[in-house]
C-alpha cells in the first residue's frame, strides 16, 4: 500500500502542487472555505431538527433549500482533499489520524445510506404532525459530531510525527 | 518586535501536544458556523438561495448562531495568537486577516443587517451580499496563508 501512494503522489501534477508555494495554500484555503459554506449549513439543518434552530420555518424549508448549497460545499471540500491527500499520499498514509479521517468518511457515507430514507425524506410529515421523532433528533446530532470529529481528525494529521527511524 | 516580560514558553498552550489543536478545532468549526451562516444570508440577498424565506427571515433564523460562532472565534483566535506573537505580528497575512476580518464584523452587523431587514432589498441586496461573501473568504484565505508566507 506504502509503494502505491510513493507512485500515487509522485505523479507530475501531484509532486507540483506538493512543492508549489502558491496552489497547495490556495487549495487548502478553497477546502477551508468549502467547510465554511458546507459545516455552517450542515449546522444549521441538523439544529433545525433539533429544534434550536430556525424554529419559526418549516423543517423542509430548511433542508430542501440549503441542499444545493452544501452540496457545492461537500463538492469543494472533497475536491480540494482529495487534490491535497494525493499529493502527500505516501506522507500521510503512515499517518493513524489520516486513516481516522478516512474511517470517519465511511461512517458519513454509512449516516446517509441509514438515515436518508428513514428521515431526511419525511421533513415535509414532521412539518404536517408539527413532531420531530427521536429518530430525526438522533440523526441530527450524530451529524453534528460526526463532522467536529472529522474537523478534529484532520487538524491532528498536522501534528502527528512518525516515530525517528532507529 | 518584542514583548518585555511575556514569555511564550509558559504559555499554557505551548505546554502540552493536544491544547493547541483542540483550540484550533473551536476557531475551525466557530468559523463554520460564522461563515456558513453569513453566507447563508448572503445567498438570499443575491436572490440565490433561501428564497421561500426573506432576507429579514433568514436573518432572524441565523443571527443567534452568527454570534455564538463569532464569539468562538474571538476566543480561540485571541487563544492561539498568544501562543506567539511575534510571529503573527510580523506576519503580513496576519495583519491582513485582522484588517478584513474587523472591517466584515463591522460591516456585517451593520450595513449587511440592515440592508437584510429591508422588505425588498432588490439590487442592493445582491451588491451587499456579493461584497459580505467576498470578504469573509478573504478572510479565510489569509488565515490559512499565514502559515505559508
Amino acid at each position: 500500500m506504502q509503494s502505491f501512494m510513493e507512485m500515487l503522489q509522485s505523479i507530475g501534477w501531484a509532486q507540483a502542487l506538493r512543492e508549489s508555494a502558491l496552489m497547495y495554500p490556495i487549495i487548502m484555503s478553497l477546502h477551508l472555505t468549502g467547510m465554511g459554506l458546507f459545516g455552517g449549513m450542515i449546522a444549521m439543518t441538523d439544529l433545525r431538527i433539533l429544534g434550536l434552530a430556525f424554529t419559526k420555518q418549516p423543517v423542509a424549508d430548511v433542508h430542501n433549500q440549503l441542499r444545493p448549497f452544501k452540496h457545492l460545499g461537500l463538492t469543494l471540500v472533497v475536491t480540494c482533499g482529495l487534490l491535497l491527500g494525493i499529493s502527500k499520499a505516501a506522507i500521510y498514509w503512515p499517518n493513524p489520524f489520516f486513516k481516522l479521517k478516512l474511517s470517519l468518511l465511511l461512517v458519513v457515507a454509512i449516516h446517509a445510506l441509514i438515515f436518508r430514507g428513514s428521515v431526511y425524506s419525511h421533513l415535509e410529515e414532521y412539518d404536517r404532525t408539527g413532531v420531530i421523532p427521536g429518530n430525526a433528533k438522533l440523526a441530527a446530532a450524530l451529524s453534528l459530531l460526526l463532522w467536529i470529529s472529522l474537523v478534529a481528525a484532520g487538524r491532528w494529521i498536522g501534528y502527528w510525527e512518525p516515530a525517528e527511524a532507529a | 518586535m518584542q514583548f518585555a516580560g511575556y514569555d511564550p514558553a509558559n504559555y499554557p498552550l505551548n505546554q502540552n501536544e493536544w491544547s493547541f489543536p483542540v483550540t484550533e478545532v473551536f476557531h475551525i468549526a466557530g468559523f463554520a458556523l460564522l461563515i456558513g451562516t453569513i453566507f447563508m444570508v448572503d445567498l438570499r440577498l443575491m436572490g440565490l438561495g433561501m428564497k421561500r424565506q426573506s432576507a429579514a427571515e433568514v436573518l432572524k433564523g441565523t443571527a443567534p448562531w452568527t454570534l455564538l460562532g463569532l464569539a468562538v472565534v474571538l476566543i480561540s483566535g485571541p487563544l492561539i495568537f498568544l501562543s506567539d506573537p511575534v510571529l503573527y505580528l510580523n506576519n503580513a497575512s496576519f495583519r491582513f486577516k485582522i484588517t478584513m476580518l474587523l472591517i466584515a464584523i463591522l460591516y456585517n452587523w451593520t450595513l449587511h443587517r440592515s440592508v437584510a431587514n429591508k422588505s425588498n432589498p432588490g439590487t442592493l441586496g445582491v451588491l451587499v451580499g456579493g461584497v459580505s461573501a467576498c470578504m469573509w473568504v478573504s478572510v479565510i484565505f489569509a488565515g490559512i496563508f499565514i502559515a505559508f508566507v
